[in-house]
């Protein structure tokens, strides 16, 4: 009895603490601060402070909630909690190398699929909204997902592949056991065929992400941040929580399934260089692109994905499968 | 006869079937009374229809136990014939787990969809035709299904195919109803004829109509005439899937026919068509082994999936975009069944099964919005949601499952058919394969978009004024949808239970031939081979409902903790500006995204493709017509080169 509890406990510590909201909630808000003063650096402004994001949060937090008188009501309000919740419990199946919060539950397709709840939660509160500007601007971002699904698709089958391989069973969709196979072989980022892979994923987050230059669902300058026009006070400091959380799970999942295996076998210790990797990620594939390009029109966003990064993706799969 | 031997669980099947056809025969006799009851002038009509229904449905529930868990082939002869001479005389049912699966799917949706008639239809001045087509429907996809002889799945193919043709153009006054019943019939009436091409052929070399003696004798004296036989099978029973080629006449049916007919032209009609093809390629011939009808039949299926579902993409009417979706998902079922291994034949069979559900709700839906608004045209309509929030919630299950959200239903099956394709890919070292697994995720992807649009059009957005006096559906509607919803829901989160009851017994009985053809007392020369329904993948969607629901509740106790609750909205009838949408300075003024514009970044990549869609899909019958032809032909060359 006194075990189930404690079990009990210890999994509800998992949602609540670490890799739950906790972790989430300041490594999120703490990765969109470290981009936001990276960028300014880049532009040779002086930038907000790191913290910048949460005093916004808080902030927000204090200010009057307006539904408009257009908006279902129920569903503008549920949509943003839906979203955050949905993108913990992912947050809660990336493995940070041996240590996994609930293994065996969901592989890489789900997560793939799981991805989706999060943006179709955005999606739908933008909906109900009822503004045009929500509108174009959940146009634009279905368009976005349509256009990352096709790379990410690719990348995944083909790490499926490799691991699948190496395992002997053909393929592999388990996270548990991709993070088992490179504690054993090494990070996946060592193998040839998976160098494509990698760039192709690091090209797809920050479209994922919705950050420059694939920004065009949420555009301020044209269509007033789109899908979040009518959005006030707290459910708009959930929906910035959500975004910052999308970005670390974008980029942990990057390091789970390509920087693997590096671990030390301590909790702590592998959450913070799992959580510097994020950083660098970060740095590198979203403020560093966000510094230097202006954005995309919506339907170049969708060529550039199916064209440039799902060739990559596809010559990693095709690699994948001469078994390279 | 006494009363216990009629209750012996093998005539089931027959009565399953019989009280359907009695109940066309009964609901012409009776009801012809006009009813007192101004809220249901149809009255007495509606409730035998409904009760011929539940029984049907209730007959093959309890047929489960000996044929699902039990593993017996029930082979019935009718009159007492038999076998004579080594042929089989007369008319005979067998049902395996195979037939009880589809007939388990028909039965529930013609039930469903006889709950939702009985308001559904109240205002129509075309009810006494309407129900005694729906039971003669009901009963015709019922005894194909069921039948034991391929003369018999003819018949019932005649039968299903001119209540479905009259029940689409049965009110005449529906703009587009004659058109789209003249299509269907002319197309419609070449694969039937097709069909009877291919019996006269079978019949003349082998002497037999019944299935099991068929398939016994078939495989090994595959000749030139078989082939041609084969071909002609085929494409009739293709017409009956509306798979590609035949998509268009989908679109058009649909469009004109009461949604209730929708459902059983979506989940019921195309089953009949897939079916038939099963019982093709894995019973009769036996030639699911050859690479090259695997081939065939990924191909077709991967074509279907991703040319509807983009068709789909460039609809603006909410019936038609749900029909490309149909044969779209019909896709996915083919696929997975030309996988041709146990986990693809389970995964397809679950799929199809989920169609039914998923795809009923959204007719269902679909019939409740043109129901109070008149109109199923995307451009029109919008921000239902505020008067139809029943609608809306059971709409957008069917939306999700269709799209394959977790947890939805058709989440867990596609999820198992990209596994299946994926692993069928490895196995043979087959780059095909992997493609095809490859159109299904993204085939997912673009159903998403599709049905965010719809969603967008006509439950979200704004409310166009002529909709201020919509009210909610009536009850029976909603209980209809409601049940379907639940379903959808259920299938989904307990895809272990649902596999291990319906869909592997099924599976297993697709594998193994030899017991069909035992059963009917005819020698088998096919072992019964071990399955395996293995699969590499993990989910668990009741776990990770459990812990988004834990989330959920610590996060809305921490919203509600916080000030989340505590909007200002507007009150009475002057809204503040604050509380008016905000258009850029502009004055406040009715503006909506179009529904066939919505995703114009990704249509305008692909604007070659979609006019060529464009010009293809002339509309003309003549052409339809000539795609069936082309189609033959094709078929009949691809078989005798291939087989």
């Amino acid at each position: 009895m006194t075990s189930i509890f404690l079990t009990g406990l210890q999994y509800l510590g998992c949602i609540l603490i670490f890799p739950g909201f906790l972790f989430c909630f300041f490594c999120g808000l703490l990765l969109t601060g470290i981009d936001r003063k990276l960028v300014a650096r880049m532009q040779k402004r002086v930038g907000p402070p790191i913290l910048q994001p949460f005093y916004d949060f808080f902030k927000l937090l204090g200010k009057e909630t307006i539904v408009p008188a257009a908006a279902s009501r129920t569903t503008f309000l549920l949509a943003p909690l839906v979203g955050l919740a949905a993108l913990v419990v992912i947050q809660l199946f990336i493995p940070i190398y041996g240590f996994s919060a609930f293994s065996g539950m969901a592989d890489i397709i789900v997560i793939l699929y799981l991805l989706l709840i999060p943006a179709l939660a955005a999606i739908l509160g933008a909906a109900a909204s009822g503004s045009p500007y929500a509108g174009v601007g959940l146009s634009r971002e279905m368009v976005t997902i349509i256009s990352c699904e096709l790379p990410l698709v690719l990348v995944l089958l083909a790490v499926a592949k490799v691991v699948g391989n190496a395992l002997g069973t053909g393929l592999c969709f388990s996270m548990t056991e991709i993070a088992r196979y490179q504690v054993e072989n090494g990070s996946l980022i060592t193998k040839l065929s998976m160098i494509p892979a990698a760039v192709a994923f690091a090209m797809v987050i920050p479209g994922e992400t919705g950050s420059h230059p694939f920004d065009t669902a949420e555009a301020e300058t044209e269509i007033c941040e789109g899908m979040h026009a009518e959005y006030s006070g707290a459910p708009l400091a959930v929906f910035k929580l959500s975004h910052a959380v999308k970005i670390l799970t974008l980029t942990s999942l990057f390091v789970a399934l390509f920087f693997g295996g590096i671990g030390t076998g301590i909790i702590a210790v592998d959450g913070v260089i799992v959580f510097a990797l994020c950083v660098i990620a970060t740095a590198l594939f979203i403020s560093f692109v966000h510094a230097v390009t202006a954005r995309l029109k919506i339907e170049q966003v969708f060529k550039y994905y199916w064209t440039a990064v799902s060739g990559l993706a596809l010559v990693s799969l095709v690699l994948a499968w001469y078994g390279l | 006869m006494n009363f216990t031997n009629m209750m012996d669980y093998h005539h089931f099947p027959i009565y399953a079937v019989m009280v359907l056809f009695l109940g066309a025969f009964v609901t012409m006799v009776c009801g012809t009374r006009p009813s007192k009851n101004p809220n249901n002038p149809a009255g007495l009509r509606a409730w035998i229809a409904l009760c011929a229904t539940g029984v049907s449905l209730l007959l093959l529930v309890l047929l489960i136990k000996p044929v699902m868990l039990g593993g017996e082939t029930i082979a019935y002869w009718m009159g007492s014939r038999g076998i004579a001479g080594g042929y089989a005389i007369g008319i005979a049912l067998e049902v395996d787990a195979l037939s009880l699966f589809f007939a388990l799917l028909i039965a529930t949706a013609v039930f469903v969809s006889a709950i939702y008639s009985i308001r559904y239809m109240v205002h129509d001045d075309c009810v006494p035709q309407y129900y005694v087509l729906y039971c003669l429907l009901a009963g015709g996809v019922l005894g194909l299904v069921l039948s034991g002889d391929i003369f018999n799945m003819f018949v019932m193919v005649e039968i299903l195919t001119f209540a479905a043709v009259a029940l689409t153009a049965f009110r005449t006054r529906v703009y587009g109803a004659l058109e789209a019943a003249f299509k269907y019939l002319v197309v419609g009436c070449m694969g039937s004829s097709a069909i009877l091409t291919g019996v006269i052929l079978l019949y003349a070399q082998y002497h037999t109509l019944n299935l099991a003696q068929l398939a016994s004798l078939i495989p090994g004296s595959m000749n030139n005439a078989t082939k041609l036989a084969f071909a002609f099978l085929y494409i009739g029973f293709s017409t009956k899937a509306f798979i590609v080629p035949f998509h268009p006449l989908a679109a058009d049916a649909h469009g004109a026919a009461p949604a209730s007919i929708s459902v059983l032209i979506s989940g019921v009609l195309t089953k009949s068509g897939i079916y038939g093809i099963i019982r093709l390629t894995w019973f009769l011939f036996q030639t699911m082994e050859l690479g090259a009808m695997q081939f065939m039949l990924v191909f077709i299926g991967s074509v279907s999936m991703f040319v509807c579902v983009t068709m789909a993409l460039a609809q603006h009417d909410f019936k038609r975009l749900l029909a490309y979706h149909s044969i779209s998902q019909i896709g996915y079922v083919l696929t997975a069944v030309g996988l041709s291994t146990a986990l693809g034949v389970s995964a397809g069979l679950y799929h199809a099964m989920n169609h039914t559900l998923f795809k009923g709700l959204l007719f269902l839906a679909a019939g409740a919005v043109l129901h109070e608004t008149g109109t199923t045209d995307l451009g029109k309509l919008g921000g239902l949601s505020k008067k139809m929030p029943h609608t809306t919630v059971l709409f957008l299950i069917g939306a999700f499952s269709i799209s394959g959200v977790p947890p939805f239903n058709g989440f867990a099956s596609k999820w198992l058919i990209y596994q299946a394709a994926y692993q069928r890919a490895v196995e043979t070292n087959n780059i095909g394969f992997l493609a095809a697994a490859v159109v299904a995720l993204v085939t997912s992807t673009l159903t998403l978009a599709s049905f965010v649009k719809v969603t967008q059009s006509v439950f979200f957005g704004q409310l166009p004024p002529e909709y201020e006096n919509v009210k909610e559906v009536p009850f029976g509607m909603r209980l209809a949808m409601g049940i379907l919803a639940v379903l959808c829901v259920l299938t989904g989160i307990f895809p272990n239970t649902v596999m291990s009851v319906l869909t592997e017994p099924a599976a297993r009985a697709v594998a193994s031939v030899g017991e069909y053809i035992m059963a009917m007392g005819f020698k088998a020369t096919v072992p019964t081979p071990e399955v395996s329904f293995a699969h590499v993948g993990v989910w668990t969607p009741v776990n990770w409902l459990l812990i988004l629901c834990i989330a959920l509740l610590a996060l809305t106790v921490a919203a509600l903790a916080g000030r989340y609750d505590q909007v200002s909205a507007s009150q009475g009838e002057n809204v503040e500006t604050k509380y008016q949408l905000f258009y850029g300075g502009e004055q406040n003024v009715y503006s909506q995204v179009g529904g066939g514009d919505l995703f114009w970044g990704f249509k305008h990549n692909w604007r070659h493709y979609f006019d060529f869609m464009h010009d293809l899909h002339s509309g003309v019958v003549n052409d339809y017509a000539l795609w069936a032809v082309v189609a033959l032909a094709l078929a009949i060359m691809y078989m005798m080169i291939a087989l």
